[in-house]
């Protein structure tokens, strides 16, 4: 899976948003912290929740499951708003 | 039927089916070779439509059925607001206007009340206060200044002025009992503007467009204003941002 063509990853004064172009079935936002902009960052290229979750682990100092659950809540509001392609 | 416009600076021929969108604009009207040529298509026109039946049901609203010849002043607009940000410039869904020259923008949820609070402006400061646009504003931003000129399209009161000023401060705008205005930073600010800017369908477009709204951040003051629609609050807002 990675982030649509029509979806852009936003980092700005410690805030990380995904960002719709106006073609995008989607016109709110998603926003988040670090850990948001970190995992849109890995999704610019295709990978798998595993892989995400393997490269979040060796990023930052947090249980496995903690960080496994805080890579599947981003991903199922990615997939909420079409923002894969899968 | 063809005819050019000057929006924001810039030279723009608009090639239209239909008279209404060259009336619109008429006081944009001017020569020049024109670095933008928009030509409307009747597809153009339909996928207006669909755009703005969509809004209606996302709204809950009854489905508008609008004439083509007002679709296609939107059309044209899009077509501009799609093209602007290699301009340096983007359209922002706000109420602008300017006293002793510099410019204040207000912008908010539709149905805040950005238009009734800048009409107490205009109220406040008489022949001192320019209406420049009420509705969608062009900025240019400028690497160290940010320019708001008006243009047609300017809401359903048609309040607008074909001028420029450099922007002094943005505001964005809430309901409260209370008028009271304060400093915010660019992250409190981004959420709301990244909704009332255009957002353009092209992923570059949209990229530059996020770069102009950091640059924007960075160099206008910004505030969130907390107001009710007495005439004071029009006052206490001035003398908050005029620094």
């Amino acid at each position: 899976m990675k982030l649509k063509q029509e979806f852009i990853a936003y980092d700005t004064d410690g805030l990380s948003m995904l960002v719709p172009t106006g073609s995008a079935g989607f016109a709110g936002l998603v926003q988040g912290n670090r850990t948001l902009g970190v995992i849109l960052s890995l999704l610019q290229s295709e990978t798998t929740e595993a892989e995400v979750v393997a490269a979040m682990l060796a990023r930052f100092d947090a249980p496995e499951d903690v960080i496994a659950r805080d890579v599947r809540r981003v991903i199922d509001a990615l997939r909420g708003v079409g923002a894969l392609d899968e | 039927m063809t005819d050019t416009y000057r929006f924001a600076d810039t030279v723009v021929a608009v090639d239209a089916l239909y008279p209404a969108v060259h009336a619109y604009c008429s006081a944009y009207r001017c020569t020049g070779t024109p670095a933008l040529t928009v030509r409307i298509t009747q597809a153009d026109i339909d996928a207006e439509r669909r755009k703005s039946a969509d809004e209606d049901r996302a709204e809950g609203r009854p489905v508008h059925a609008f004439a083509d010849d007002y679709l296609e002043t939107l059309a044209v607009y899009r077509k501009i607001a799609e093209w602007m940000p290699q301009r340096d410039t983007v359209l922002l869904h706000g109420s602008a206007v300017a006293v002793d020259g510099a410019a204040y923008l207000f912008t908010a949820k539709s149905g805040t009340g950005k238009s009734t609070h800048t009409a107490l402006w205009q109220a406040a400061f008489g022949s001192r206060a320019v209406m420049i646009n009420d509705d969608k504003p062009l900025l240019r931003i400028a690497p160290d200044s940010v320019t708001v000129f008006g243009t047609p399209w300017d809401g359903k009161h048609r309040r607008s002025s074909n001028c420029a000023a450099p922007l002094h401060a943005m505001c964005i705008l809430e309901r409260a009992a209370q008028t009271q205005v304060v400093p915010i930073s660019a992250s409190q600010a981004m959420p709301l503007l990244l909704q009332q800017v255009y957002r353009p369908a092209d992923p570059v477009a949209l990229a530059a467009t996020l770069r102009l709204l950091d640059r924007l951040t960075q160099t206008v003051p910004l505030y969130r204003m907390g107001c009710n629609m007495a005439p004071s609050a029009a006052e206490i807002a001035y003398e908050a941002m005029k620094g």
